[in-house]
């Protein structure tokens, strides 16, 4: 399980007290990266005391430690090595733990298991190389559309066109023109921002942004799923608030909460929504949707800050 | 009222009965109450005690007859020697043919005494027995049966009758044995939701090394019959996780989420999120008790209801205007009060009013005024509906120019969601 070390640029440490888990995801890993595993909370931390690892991915229940305070060590022992839990239950009920220990990336075990998604994510966790949709699909796929928008004529026209599209293309779009509308509408009126950071822009306005406040929608497709990302360019978007707001809907005591609803819906209704941020340059939100429904059940939580 | 309780008490009365029965048949009239020790203060003629028997007998039998338990007195031959009117109903005689009959003939259609009878052992012991339960066959359907037994003692010869009383218990047992099942089946849910969460486990590690193993078939040295035999293995998990899905969905209980909510609050967050606002030219008028109690219910309805009956409201008015022609500006007062133990939330609007002929059916589904293909006609009953799962009502008055829907929501005990 080492000795090409050279050769990979980036070590993964598996840490599942299931044996099964840690060789199927061993296997699939092992030919990209160095891989290594663990069976317990503690093991994990013996071998990140001997050498270092860019990735550490946990399964939440083992006996002794659990997922969440193996990561919550690491953070605090080896701040660079970035963290994520895999876990075969119902990521919801993990959310709150994830608020608790600033964990922000749960990849759920589904069946058939999602090889091209901890593909995607995985690498975009070693790297930090997060931004842009064509990096989220399979090598059979392609980005379709750019569209700038600057004001909300230009939102408009590009979610009639969006869905358009999907329909034409796909003869669905999901639950998608709800979705778009929310995101939308976030990117174009709760992204920009003064500097005493209050909303520039009062909701359902007529406005157009500055120059520097575009938002950038992309839309894309492989042979699995369909996809778009929304990009405003201004990163004020934080992981806690993320956390804060979908923790607030799935305990229902955010229902009346002024925003956060998009945020959660959204979650609800897209088969997939991945959130990157690089603080105060840029926030996407991408939202995906299988064409069949053979990864449906539990939706993970991919939120990555740079 | 405790019906064991209502039983001891009565059970005095029979015995007194009993006992004046006895004495009035052999003619010896002494002491009534043998508890009392104390001979009558005054010396009683064998006329007045007479009277007084009969008339403390007819009191008594009126009681007797009264008691929905079924109440004998039967001998050491288990004959009946008398039997209250709840007795000769089940028996299928009448009153006064009982008398003489065997109990066990009578009772379970028997030849014989039953394997387990009470006053058998009350009549060998001298003891009563409470509450033995006992089933009987009769009409084909097995009737259960809560009994106890007392005994009369008569002097020397040990116990000379025996008073049994019995409660028919089937329909009881049955409510019992139902909730047990629906406790079970309860259980039996919240297992099967268990097992599929466990299930999910092993059953990703199966597919996922199946997966690997299809993926690269060389590196696991796998040839082609290898090939087709994990492609079954991965099929097979994928189907029994689709079970597996289907039973998890199966035993999902309809989610509650009750909160405890500030009406007010809610009510002119929910009117001001509105779009309808900035296009009609719709006052909206807010009078909202002080000191509202919380409320522990599902906000997300009440909002659902609210959101519906505002939109109702300005569609009214909208139709008003363009019936009259006129530009009276249109006014929807939110109100909220507490009254009775209950809050209330008003919601009056000046539009068209509900015609007369339609008052009765506003609540039916897909009953609608609108046009065909504007509304669905089901806002309203799924709005009654809404309320009603919090244990609310609904309802409306339409009068003079002005309809009122008004929500009634109870709280504290009545309350459905308890916290």
């Amino acid at each position: 399980m080492n000795g090409e070390t050279g050769k990979k640029e980036y070590s993964i440490l598996i840490v599942d007290d299931e044996k099964a888990i840690r060789m199927m995801l061993l296997d699939y890993l092992e030919d990209t990266y160095h891989t290594e595993s663990a069976e317990t909370g503690e093991a994990a931390l013996d071998l990140l005391g001997k050498r270092s690892f860019d990735l550490v991915i946990s399964d939440i229940n083992m006996p002794g430690m659990s997922g969440p305070e193996l990561l919550a060590r690491i953070r605090t022992l080896y701040p660079t090595t970035k963290t994520a839990l895999i876990t075969a239950y119902n990521v919801d009920e993990y959310i709150q733990a994830a608020k608790e220990f600033s964990i922000t990336n749960i990849i759920p075990k589904t069946v058939p298991f999602n090889f091209a998604e901890l593909d995607f994510i995985v690498r975009g966790l070693v790297t930090g190389d997060i931004f842009g949709l064509q990096r989220y699909l399979l090598e059979d796929g392609a980005v379709i559309e750019k569209i700038v928008v600057k004001s909300t004529a230009d939102a408009r026209k590009a979610q009639d066109h969006l869905i358009e599209l999907f329909e034409q293309r796909f003869g669905t779009s999901g639950d998608m023109k709800l979705i778009l509308d929310e995101i939308i509408t976030n990117a174009i009126y709760h992204a920009p921002v003064h500097d005493d950071g209050t909303e520039k822009y009062r909701e359902f306005a007529d406005i157009t942004l500055e120059p520097h406040e575009y938002i950038y929608i992309e839309c894309g497709f492989d042979s699995e799923k369909y996809a778009v990302g929304i990009t405003d360019c201004q990163g004020h978007l934080t992981k806690e608030t993320v956390l804060y707001k979908i923790e607030r809907q799935i305990t229902g005591e955010g229902l009346l909460d002024d925003s956060g609803r998009g945020i959660h819906m959204s979650r609800l209704f897209a088969d997939r929504m991945i959130i990157n941020i690089d603080p105060h340059q840029k926030t996407e939100v991408i939202l995906v949707n299988y064409f069949s429904n053979k990864y449906r059940g539990y939706k993970p939580l991919y939120i990555n800050e740079l | 009222m405790n019906i064991s309780m209502l039983i001891a008490l009565f059970t005095g009365f029979v015995v007194a009965t009993v006992l004046c029965l006895v004495v009035r048949k052999t003619g010896k009239v002494h002491h009534i109450n043998a508890h009392d020790g104390e001979p009558p203060a005054a010396p009683v003629s064998e006329d007045a005690a007479d009277l007084w028997v009969y008339l403390g007998k007819q009191e008594l039998e009126l009681v007797f007859d009264t008691i929905p338990e079924e109440i004998c007195v039967i001998d050491k031959e288990y004959r009946v020697v008398r039997a209250n009117r709840s007795f000769a109903r089940t028996a299928g005689h009448p009153v006064k043919d009982v008398a003489g009959k065997v109990c066990y003939h009578l009772f379970g259609r028997r030849d014989a005494c039953c394997d387990d009878c009470p006053a058998r052992k009350t009549f060998k012991s001298g003891a009563p027995v409470l509450r033995q339960q006992l089933s009987v066959l009769r009409e084909d359907r097995v009737h259960h049966y809560e009994i106890s037994t007392y005994p009369v003692a008569g002097g020397n010869d040990g116990v000379y009758h025996v008073i049994e009383i019995r409660r028919d218990i089937t329909d009881e047992k049955r409510m019992f044995e139902y909730l047990v099942r629906s406790e079970k089946f309860a259980s039996i849910g919240n297992m099967t939701a268990g097992i599929a969460h466990e299930m999910n486990n092993p059953l990703s590690g199966i597919s996922g090394n199946a997966s690997n193993l299809l993926r690269l078939p060389q590196k696991y040295g796998l040839n082609e019959k290898g090939v087709s035999r994990v492609t079954a293995i991965l099929n097979l998990a994928t189907r029994a996780t689709a079970i597996m899905t289907d039973l998890l969905h199966l035993s999902r209980r309809p989610e509650q989420l009750c909160i405890l909510t500030d009406i007010n609050e809610l009510l002119t967050k929910t009117v001001n999120s509105l779009p309808v606002w900035g296009t009609q030219d719709v006052e909206r008028i807010f009078t909202l008790a002080e000191s509202l109690p919380e409320i522990n219910c599902e906000p997300s309805k009440i909002q659902q209801v609210i959101v519906h009956l505002t939109t109702n409201a300005v569609q009214a008015i909208r139709e008003r205007r363009q019936r009259d022609k006129s530009s009276e500006r249109g006014r929807i007062a939110f109100s909220t009060k507490m009254e009775n133990g209950l809050v209330k939330i008003a919601v009056v609007d000046n539009g068209c009013g509900i015609a007369e002929e339609h008052q009765s059916k506003i609540f039916d589904p897909f009953f609608s005024t609108k046009p065909t293909g504007e509304g669905t006609g089901l806002g309203l009953s799924v709005s009654n509906k809404l309320i009603e799962e919090q244990g609310g009502r609904l309802f409306f008055e339409s009068a003079n120019g002005l309809t009122m829907f008004t929500i009634e929501l109870p709280f504290g005990q009545n309350n459905i969601c308890q916290p």
